[in-house]
């Protein structure tokens, strides 16, 4: 056949093919005035849901560690929420790891110098000679074998960025057994928040058996420049000292002569180091005697042995750690097993000041994992103390559903009583720490009333997880007459198991499918219209192609 | 100007999957541990210079008949045993063990650096070892010295040192019994990793698209240059 008909029949397909959602709307209602609107074809059916049944929101508490107990003589309160830190860890943070039986040692998975308890230099009746031993560990580290991370610890259903975190000297393996790849519930994010008495004399051994160099730094906490040796003790590589290298050691002398809520972070390539998770919380307690502290509280949260201080004026007090993570940071570590790649990529290839963050945690855990451990739990005309931190690069507007808190300190310092002042939102500013005093008197202005009231980050982008909602690090002050026996709270709304899926925050679950999933479950695909848009690209490469023909070869026309 | 994350194989990668385990756990399936590694479970001492967990020094495993010959060896830890394997920062003196069938096997861990290492072995026998590992670890400047006996399989086991990333930047070995089956992935100084970092400019895949469309341009000009031009 001539070129040309094969032309003609080439652009008919094409016209035919032309989606109309392509045409110009007035040539449209054009056509529909000659020849009538369109005819009636189905629109495509819902598909149904996946059904993914996902996790368990509240785990059993198998081993009893939310109980209220009483270890080596510490009372221990029991903790509401639903996932809780293990009770003879606590037990050796308050006595000292160096004074507690073999036994809870054991079960504490401390080794006997973690938390060292010495003299107690003011006759006051608890110890004032206190060493800590940290080491550095890499969460959601690279392998050179494994498709996954190794040491994993995940923020939310199947979120796993790397981390780096600070935690207590421990024995034995770092995942939960050889078969899990999990890490176990000392090492986690966030790094732990360190308690001790202003006047304290402490030492602190950095144990750095990472694979970069790392220092402390003591952010509010006051110490000198440079150690009675001489040493450096600011944790600063260009000014105070050399870094702790792979392998080595270094200890650090602090001497604490006012108290409040401080900070704690690595100082090394700081823009880096701070944000892939090396810092916490450090709490310099008003001097009170028999103030036995819990020297480290893991993953913040609920503090189950407070201070003498604080139980002078709260019911109860929590610690709350927020972060954000821009997952193009944290994730390098996965991409690349040989530490100078590794280094590279981090410290030369990443851009922080093109950094956007993508997830939000709330101490170390986005929502609905913030449900499983950091409520706010309170009973009515309670008063609760907050120690709030942000260690994010991003302020965080807090927000309280039926509360306002009032802001007692900023950055450790007291707020004249005159000048407190009392909101429903609290902005707090990179590396800022507000003390937050909550009353749940009914009232209509410190409380609205019993119930589960959600409190979050008011920016839009820290309620979600990658931009999912609800996600980031939303979490709630929940009464104790809303929460059930395992410390999950009572809730009137929607089913949650689309958030404990992993689809969810990957994005292929329908927000509102579990509660109406005819209306709004995913349309199935439109098998005709691809047909019709590869028939229409088909005859256009037809087209184009026979007119190139027919320039070259006239003949052939 | 090094560093693009290729990671080719990884069709292969899904199959093999778990070959850190392959060959020391696979053997032992036992029930599994959901609990918290509960320390109580293990003969075990620990003070702050280290840990010796499961060490056997006369109980024979049920497969052999009589004892093997004996083994000592002195196995030093640390950054210094790094710097032979570039890529690497914390080794072993010695990354390889091969002993004989039933034989007893006394390890001493000579810790250099001033934070923790380990040797710990996976695998062995749980009706002897619980958790079917022997463990020691040693506290900075420390050392530890256990013993265990090895069952008569010729089979490879792995050695490791599990503090977080130890193992996958350098604390990898093996322990072969016999002709032992086979040599575990990335051992320094043994055998290659599973997944290669590449050490070619991060842009590499932009020089390969690119030579790949001036071959395929110069290919198809030489071919059709007479016919169209
Ligand atoms: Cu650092
Ligand atoms: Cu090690």
């Amino acid at each position: 056949m001539r070129t040309r008909w094969w032309l003609l029949i080439s652009v008919l397909v094409a016209l035919l093919c032309f989606p109309p959602q392509w045409y110009p709307k007035s040539l449209r209602l054009q056509f529909a005035q000659w020849f009538g609107v369109s005819s009636y074809r189905p629109l495509p059916e819902s598909r149904p849901p996946a059904g993914e049944t996902g996790e368990e929101p509240c785990p059993t508490d198998v081993l009893g560690w939310r109980d209220a107990q009483t270890i080596e003589g510490v009372e221990i309160r029991r903790s509401p929420t639903c996932v809780a830190d293990n009770p003879h860890a606590i037990a050796a943070f308050v006595r000292g790891t160096n004074n507690v039986s073999h036994q809870t040692l054991m079960k504490s998975g401390l080794t006997p110098d973690a938390v060292v308890k010495g003299r107690d230099l003011d006759g006051d009746g608890d110890p004032d000679e206190i060493h800590i031993r940290l080491e550095v560990v890499e969460l959601n580290g690279g392998s050179p074998e494994l498709q996954q991370p190794v040491t994993q610890f995940a923020i939310a259903p199947g979120i796993k960025p790397g981390f780096w975190v600070f935690a207590p000297k421990h024995f034995g393996m770092d995942t939960e057994n050889f078969q899990s790849l999990k890490a176990r519930a000392l090492l986690r994010l966030p790094s732990p928040v360190i308690r001790i008495e202003q006047g304290d004399q402490v030492r602190i051994t950095l144990e750095n058996g990472h694979y970069m160099p790392h220092t402390l730094h003591f952010h509010g906490v006051d110490h000198s420049f440079r150690d009675a040796s001489g040493e450096g003790n600011d944790g600063v590589p260009f000014t105070s000292e050399v870094p702790v290298l792979p392998g080595q050691a270094r200890t650090y002398d602090l001497n604490p002569r006012t108290a409040g809520t401080k900070f704690y972070h690595c100082h090394v390539q700081p823009h880096v180091h701070v944000m892939m998770g090396l810092q916490g919380l450090f709490v310099v307690e008003e001097n009170r005697p028999n103030n036995w502290l819990q020297t480290l509280n893991i993953g913040a949260g609920h503090v189950r042995v407070p201070s003498q201080a604080v139980k002078e004026q709260f019911d109860r007090e929590y610690d709350l750690h927020y972060m954000d993570i821009d997952s193009d940071l944290n994730n390098r570590i996965q991409r690349f097993n040989d530490p100078r790649l590794i280094t590279e990529s981090m410290h030369r290839r990443y851009d922080v000041t093109d950094a956007t963050s993508d997830y939000f945690v709330l101490n170390g855990r986005s929502f609905p994992y913030t449900f499983r451990e950091s409520l706010v739990i309170v009973r009515p005309d309670e008063r609760i103390k907050l120690r709030v931190a942000n260690g994010g690069s991003n302020g965080i507007a807090l927000h309280t559903h039926g509360h306002t808190v009032t802001i007692t300190h900023r950055d450790g310092i007291a707020v004249e009583p005159a000048s407190r002042i009392t909101r429903d939102v609290v902005w707090i500013a990179t590396a800022q720490r507000l003390d937050l005093s909550l009353v749940t008197t009914n009232d209509g202005l410190n409380s609205y009333g019993s119930g589960v009231w959600l409190f979050h980050d008011h920016q839009s982008r820290g309620v979600t997880t990658d931009g999912i909602g609800p996600g980031g690090n939303i979490s709630a002050i929940v009464y104790e007459d809303y929460l059930q026996d395992d410390g999950w709270p009572k809730t009137y709304g929607v089913n949650w198991q689309p958030y404990f899926t992993e689809a969810y925050y990957r994005r292929q679950t329908p927000v509102w499918e579990s509660y109406a999933p005819g209306l709004f479950s995913e349309p199935r695909m439109d098998g005709w219209m691809i047909v019709r848009l590869l028939g229409f690209a088909i005859a256009l490469g037809a087209v184009f192609s026979l007119v190139l023909v027919a320039s070259r070869h006239p003949e052939r026309w | 100007m090094l560093k693009s994350p290729i990671t080719g194989n990884a069709f292969l990668a899904v199959i093999l999957g778990c070959v850190a385990m392959a060959a020391g756990a696979s053997q032992q399936p036992g029930p599994a541990q959901t609990a918290q590694h509960t320390a109580h479970q293990h003969n075990m001492t620990l003070d702050s210079g280290g840990v010796v967990m499961n060490s056997n020094t006369d109980v024979l495993p049920r497969d052999c008949k009589q004892f093997g010959p004996d083994y000592e060896f002195t196995v030093s830890a640390g950054t210094e045993f790094a710097t032979d394997n570039p890529g690497t920062v914390y080794g072993f003196s010695q990354h390889e063990f091969l002993v004989e069938p039933c034989s007893r096997v006394t390890i001493t861990l000579v810790n250099k650096d001033q934070v923790r290492h380990q040797w710990m072995i996976h695998g062995l026998p749980r009706y002897l070892y619980p958790g079917g590992m022997f463990h020691l670890e040693a506290a900075g400047g420390h050392s530890r010295t256990g013993t265990f006996i090895v069952p008569s399989d010729h089979q490879t086991y792995l050695v490791h040192c599990d503090v977080a990333q130890h193992m996958e930047k350098g604390m990898k070995g093996q322990l072969k019994v016999g002709r032992g089956s086979g040599d575990l992935w990335s051992i320094p100084g043994v055998s290659g990793n599973f997944l290669a970092d590449a050490y070619v400019p991060e842009e590499i895949e932009w020089y390969v698209g690119l030579s790949a469309v001036a071959a395929f341009v110069l290919t198809t000009l030489l071919l059709l240059r007479k016919r169209f031009f």
